[in-house]
């Protein structure tokens, strides 16, 4: 059985990073699903169009959390644009049109939840959120 | 001491089910609230129907349309028998208790409400018996009430002030909850609500293959279930309204068969119940419906009522016995059946489902279907393991085992 609960994922879940506090953050926006119960907001805070900060808190499944953890760490650093682009790519992998992860290690321990078409969006969750943050003018 | 349960041998007859022997790895199915597993006579008689028996119900004068009307008729009868009908007419075939309460409210709530009317649901329903007259409370200018919950997840009958007082126009209520287990008191209800000759519908969903359910002795008015929560297939369900009801319901889908007489601009419907069964009867789903009746019949549902309790007894000791673990609900167990909810303190019911899924425990996680209940209980979801009397001693170990590797996993 291919566990979706691989060392990477179980990490960020136990030690996640860039938790907590979004005060300090230029804009947030929340992802919610009903359905289940994740709840959480993702903020960002950049400067001349580079993501300097990336946050976020909230409550969910260790899914959704350790995905939010592992996007703020891919994501840090970028420009916005590059993040976008990242985010179209997310949406891409987990809605099949392209079969390979993003190249990066970390998101590829995302990949076993591609198994699990109810457990998609748990994943995609904080990344929708992120891109609604980058959309802001 | 010999209980019910113990004259019947229940490992023999786990037997029954093909799809226990169909992988390589034992399946630990504890989700039988969300659908149960078929025995093979079920099986059998889908393939038999489609085999030898398939022709048109109520359509036909050749030999082959003439049995197959006869065997559906002779399905209804077994639903009847199965619930103490009075008649065989006031059975209905539906799609499932969904279509079935559907029915009631478009049918015969919509009619019936005024402005001002209300209708009581209670604070653990489904979603399907509660969305429908929601909508309808809404169309017509009616309010819907909902009968509140006491610490325990019980009815709080003391607090619903004027459940059975003279605006009160219906009471829709789960005979078992599909998320505690818990076992209402219907009985009691209907003989309140007749003081004031208020009809009262019960969802059996969770209940008629579970218990045993006699629509006189429970005096209720409507009573709905689905064929597949009871070893039954999936896509046929009924309802069951006293005649003087369903003379007061029109029919939800117009169509072939429901009618008499269609005239230029009127139609006369057709006799109760051919009224209220549009289209073209589910033939095979009847046969093995009423196959699936008779399965439980056979073993019967005292001792399957036991077998499940004891199930779930034995499952609410040992996983109270692990820190962290809340049950929901009571644990006294006559109201309870063998459906048990929990949550792990710190650990999302969805991560539950799924590790326990990866070891091989069929559980179900997420709201239910009863948000209004989740409000109740202050969670968004529940892990849930339901046991049938096909389960055994094993399916619990596994159950627990999986709890345990999932606080090892997933704790802090
Ligand atoms: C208590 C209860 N009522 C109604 C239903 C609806 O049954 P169906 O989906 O078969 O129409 C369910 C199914 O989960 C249920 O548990």
């Amino acid at each position: 059985m291919n566990s979706v609960y691989k060392t990477v994922l179980l990490d960020h879940f136990h030690n996640p990073r860039n938790k907590g506090d979004l005060d300090s953050m230029d804009r947030v926006k929340r992802g919610s699903n009903p359905r289940c119960g994740d709840d959480i907001e993702v903020g960002i805070r950049a400067e001349n169009e580079i993501l300097e900060s990336v946050r976020f808190r909230g409550r969910g499944c260790s899914i959704c959390l350790a995905s939010a953890s592992i996007m703020s760490e891919c994501t840090i650093g970028l420009t916005m644009r590059q993040a976008r682009h990242l985010v179209q790519q997310m949406l891409d992998w987990f809605g099949d049109t392209i079969s390979e992860a993003p190249s990066n290690t970390t998101l590829a321990a995302l990949g076993a939840v591609r198994q699990h078409p109810a457990r998609k969006k748990c994943v995609l969750l904080a990344w929708v959120a992120l891109d609604e943050t980058l959309e802001i003018k | 001491m010999l209980t019910a349960s113990d004259s019947v041998d229940f490992d023999a007859l786990r037997k029954d089910f093909p799809i226990f022997d169909s992988g390589p790895q034992t399946l630990h199915y504890l989700d039988s609230a969300a659908t149960s597993q078929k025995p093979r006579c079920v099986i059998d008689a889908i393939d038999l129907c489609y085999r030898n028996q398939y022709g048109p119900v109520h359509r036909g004068l050749y030999p082959l349309a003439e049995s197959a009307t006869e065997a559906y008729e002779k399905a209804r009868q077994t639903i009847e028998n199965f619930i103490n009908a009075p008649s065989p007419d006031e059975i209905i075939f539906t799609r499932s208790a969904t279509e079935a309460i559907n029915l009631v409210a478009s049918g015969w709530a919509r009619q019936a409400l005024e402005a001002g009317d209300e209708i009581w649901v209670s604070q653990m329903e489904h979603h399907s018996n509660y969305l429908p007259w929601q909508r309808v409370c809404r169309d017509r200018g009616a309010s819907l009430k909902v009968i509140p919950l006491d610490s325990s997840g019980q009815l709080d009958l003391d607090k619903a002030d004027g459940l059975f007082g003279n605006r009160t126009r219906l009471i829709a209520i789960t005979h078992v909850s599909n998320v505690l287990g818990i076992v209402n008191p219907v009985e009691k209800i209907t003989r309140l609500a007749s003081v004031n000759s208020i009809p009262v519908l019960v969802d059996a969903a969770q209940s008629v293959g579970h218990m045993p359910v006699d629509v006189q002795s429970l005096s209720c008015d409507f009573l709905v279930a689905s064929a597949h929560k009871m070893c039954g297939p999936g896509g046929i369900g009924f309802l069951y309204g006293k005649k003087e009801r369903l003379t007061q319901t029109e029919p939800l889908l117009l169509g072939g068969g429901m009618v008499d007489q269609v005239l230029a601009d009127t139609s006369i419907w057709a006799e109760i119940p051919a009224r209220f069964e549009a289209g073209s009867p589910n033939l095979a789903g009847a046969l093995g419906f009423a196959v699936a009746a008779a399965y439980i019949e056979e073993i019967g549902r005292q001792p399957i009522a036991k077998r499940e309790q004891e199930l779930a007894a034995t499952a609410f000791e040992a996983l109270s016995e692990i820190d962290g673990v809340t049950i929901y609900g009571p644990e006294n167990s006559p109201y309870r059946s063998g459906i048990l909810s929990f949550n792990i303190d710190g650990i999302h019911p969805h991560d539950i489902a799924q590790i326990a899924g990866e070891h091989g425990v069929a559980i179900r996680a997420g709201h239910h279907c009863c948000q209004p209940l989740m409000r109740h209980l202050n969670t968004p979801s529940t892990a849930r393991a339901s046991f049938s009397f096909y389960n055994n001693k094993d399916d619990i170990a596994a159950l627990v085992m999986a709890v345990h590797e999932t606080k090892k996993i997933l704790g802090s």
